[in-house]
């Protein structure tokens, strides 16, 4: 018993409760609705201290930037700075989304979140022939260095924090290297830099596949390759985001989206202290990338027990003394998949709610999804709405005036307790399978999510789920309200570029940055350190990916 | 007895997006259908493995953008090979001005995102 409570005081709630519950509720309920979390746990009419009395305060729950932070990372969270304004950005031709990020910045966003096109989140230039459909779509197109040249052309890298999401590995080691070999060409020094790389190898191999995926052991050790080489060069820089919001996506549970993540930092923890590495060195710069959906509480309930579970693991399991390596740091985007098509300005309010749940849960960083995210990509405008509604939230709700309001309700302290407890049997089954590269390789990933994502689909069908506008309160002849976005033309400028830098290039510098990545692979040396300089001979990303699939060869998942 | 409906169902070029083609997929297998999921493919592949598999309908998903260059090429490559008779169906983030161009170019059906389950099948059924 904890000793915030005394046993009979417990007690007598306790009968109490139990009498209430009889003799007032039962009779105004007439259990015929379920109650539960969206993914499953049972909730109570009522919760009360009853719940919570076996809790130790301190162990449990602690303070803001004290162990184990369930509180919160900071010791002032919002107080003492609210969370960055970080509005995911790309689209179409480096020149395009160049634009895009200088109006973000002077709206008053106060950090980049580039994203990348399909053809090179998978390591394609954009005239592949398996890629020209999709140059310049999902994101901006990056073919070499001067692409991403331009792509940061005028922004002052040395003092703006970059998030680029690189997504997979296969991508990262190439275009992260542009990015820092570009910061050494603009003569800013790789320890100045500030930002985050995506780099996760579940994204890669099982949660946006795509044509010629690498194996999963390769896609983790590029991964790997990437964050030793941040480690030593730089510092600053956050290596990995451990994308759970994508996982969530594909349609991962709660407790699922936090288990796969913390098993995938594990893995990474673990290979890189097998490198030689101290686990102070680098898991600081570890960073985790989660979702807002549509369960309000549990959401919130997921954060908190999220860090308390990567706080323990670091501590015990790895010994890490730097308070930085014991918490949890994330980015939180508002749920895509909860959107609708139906009904789009809608979208409004449902990312506002998930935004909240977000901050209520302790977010460093958070992107609002435009209210158009189910039709295109965001315009200007659903863009700068999204920003606003974060302003709105910082500003005017004053959420940001203590921290972490809902500790010690006694219903969102179950709910971590119970988040915590299933994500805790999902990392032994994993642990128990051999960790979560083995758990990608034999499939029982994809497996997990597949089923995850069909039973959610049956629960929309069968009404279980309501989605306002989907299978309720629709509307017939329903006229769409809002403007789509083009893609502006990128499959021609990016040609015409690739065209020119081909025939100017030198030849034998080419072949031999080639050469060098093949070689690394052979003697299984660091390919972050050979791609950085690489990419300064101007070889293009898809002839990079070309060799590391001769050497490492490729792989199809087993989805379905 | 009545043949069992075949259908190949791929993703589009480089999509990402595989959560809306597997639960499709799921769902028509378990309404009694032989399903043969091919992943991301180009429209050459997808009808080369469509012919082999003698499929009786092709669904496409895409969420990239991508389908108003792909899907019909996939139609227009059938027509090529003489092989109009297979069904050609789309899913995915399609936005709704594109819908009457893609039937225009032979796309049969387009299931947009909030589609429920059981008008894919009873579509797909309905072909039989």
């Amino acid at each position: 018993m904890s000793s915030l409570f005394n046993n009979n005081a417990i007690e007598k709630i306790a009968r109490e409760k139990d009498q209430w519950q009889e003799k007032v509720y039962q009779t105004a309920e007439k259990g015929e609705k379920v109650f539960e979390t969206l993914s499953g746990f049972p909730i109570k009419p009522l919760y009360t201290p009853v719940d919570t009395a076996h809790m130790d305060y301190l162990n449990d729950l602690g303070f803001p930037g004290r162990a184990p932070y369930v509180r919160g990372v900071h010791p002032t969270m919002y107080r003492g700075r609210t969370w960055t304004l970080r509005q995911l950005a790309g689209f179409g031709p480096p020149e395009e989304t160049n634009k895009r990020y200088k109006f973000l910045l002077r709206e008053g966003a106060t950090g980049i979140n580039g994203v990348f096109d399909y053809p090179t989140l998978r390591g394609f230039d954009s005239t592949d022939p398996f890629a020209r459909a999709d140059a310049g779509r999902g994101g901006v197109a990056i073919d070499t260095i001067e692409d991403m040249r331009i792509l940061f052309d005028g922004i002052p890298i040395d003092k703006i924090s970059c998030s680029l999401v690189t997504c997979q590995p296969i991508c990262n080691i190439s275009v992260q290297s542009m990015y820092f070999a570009n910061a050494q060409m603009r003569n800013v020094p790789l320890d100045k830099l500030t930002g985050t790389s995506q780099n996760d190898f579940l994204m890669e191999t099982v949660i946006t596949v795509a044509p010629e995926l690498l194996p999963p052991k390769f896609s983790f050790k590029l991964s790997c390759d990437a964050i030793e080489y941040c480690t030593k060069h730089v510092p600053r820089w956050n290596p990995i985001s451990f994308a759970g919001y994508n996982y969530r996506e594909s349609g991962c549970s709660a407790a699922q989206e936090v288990a796969f993540v913390i098993a995938n930092a594990t893995a990474c923890s673990e290979e890189l202290i097998r490198r030689g590495l101290e686990v102070d060195s680098f898991a600081p710069r570890l960073s985790f990338f989660l979702s807002a959906h549509s369960d309000f509480f549990e959401e919130i309930a997921k954060y908190r027990a999220a860090r308390r579970i990567w706080f323990r693991i670091m501590k015990e399991r790895f010994g890490a003394k730097n308070p930085r390596s014991l918490t949890l740091r994330f980015h939180v985007q508002t749920a895509g998949v909860a959107l609708t098509a139906q009904q789009p300005l809608n979208n409004i309010s449902r990312a506002a709610y998930h935004a909240l749940s977000a901050v209520l849960g302790g977010a460093q960083s958070v992107h609002i999804d435009g209210y158009d995210e189910a039709l295109c990509t965001p315009t200007e405008l659903s863009s700068l709405t999204a920003l606003r509604t974060s302003q709105i939230l910082q500003l005017e709700t004053r959420v940001t005036h203590t921290i972490d309001p809902l500790g010690g309700s006694y219903f969102v302290e179950t709910l971590t307790n119970k988040v915590e407890e299933e994500t805790l049997r999902l990392l032994g089954e994993i642990e128990g399978m051999g960790g979560i590269v083995k758990a990608a390789e034999t499939g029982w990933i994809h497996r997990e999510i597949s089923n995850s994502a069909y039973a959610y689909q049956q629960a929309i069908e069968s009404g279980k789920m309501p989605i306002v506008g989907v299978n309720c309160y629709q509307m017939e002849d329903e006229e769409l309200p809002v403007e789509l976005f083009e893609v502006p033309e990128t499959l021609q400028i990016q040609e015409q570029k690739l065209r020119k830098i081909k025939n100017e290039r030198n030849g034998t510098h080419v072949r031999e940055a080639l050469d060098a990545v093949a070689r690394c692979c052979e003697k299984d040396g660091n390919l972050m350190e050979v791609i950085v300089e690489s990419v300064k001979s101007r070889v293009t990303q898809g002839e990079i990916s070309h060799v590391l699939k001769g050497s490492y060869g490729t792989w199809d998942p087993p989805l379905f | 007895m009545k043949k069992r409906i075949r259908i190949v169902v791929a993703r589009l070029g480089m999509d990402a997006h595989w959560r809306g083609s597997i639960v499709v997929a799921r769902a028509l297998r378990d309404a009694g259908m032989e399903v043969i999921y091919l992943g991301n493919q180009m429209p050459e592949t997808i009808v080369e493995t469509a012919i082999q598999e003698d499929a009786d309908v092709v669904g496409l998903s895409t969420l990239s953008g991508n389908h108003m260059v792909l899907a019909p090429e996939v139609v227009r490559v059938f027509r090529e090979k003489g092989m109009d008779g297979t069904t050609v169906i789309l899913g995915g983030a399609i936005p709704p001005d594109d819908v009457p161009k893609l039937k225009k170019a032979g796309i049969a059906e387009v299931f947009g995102p909030g589609t429920p389950l059981k008008k894919i099948i009873a579509f797909v059924s309905g072909l039989n």
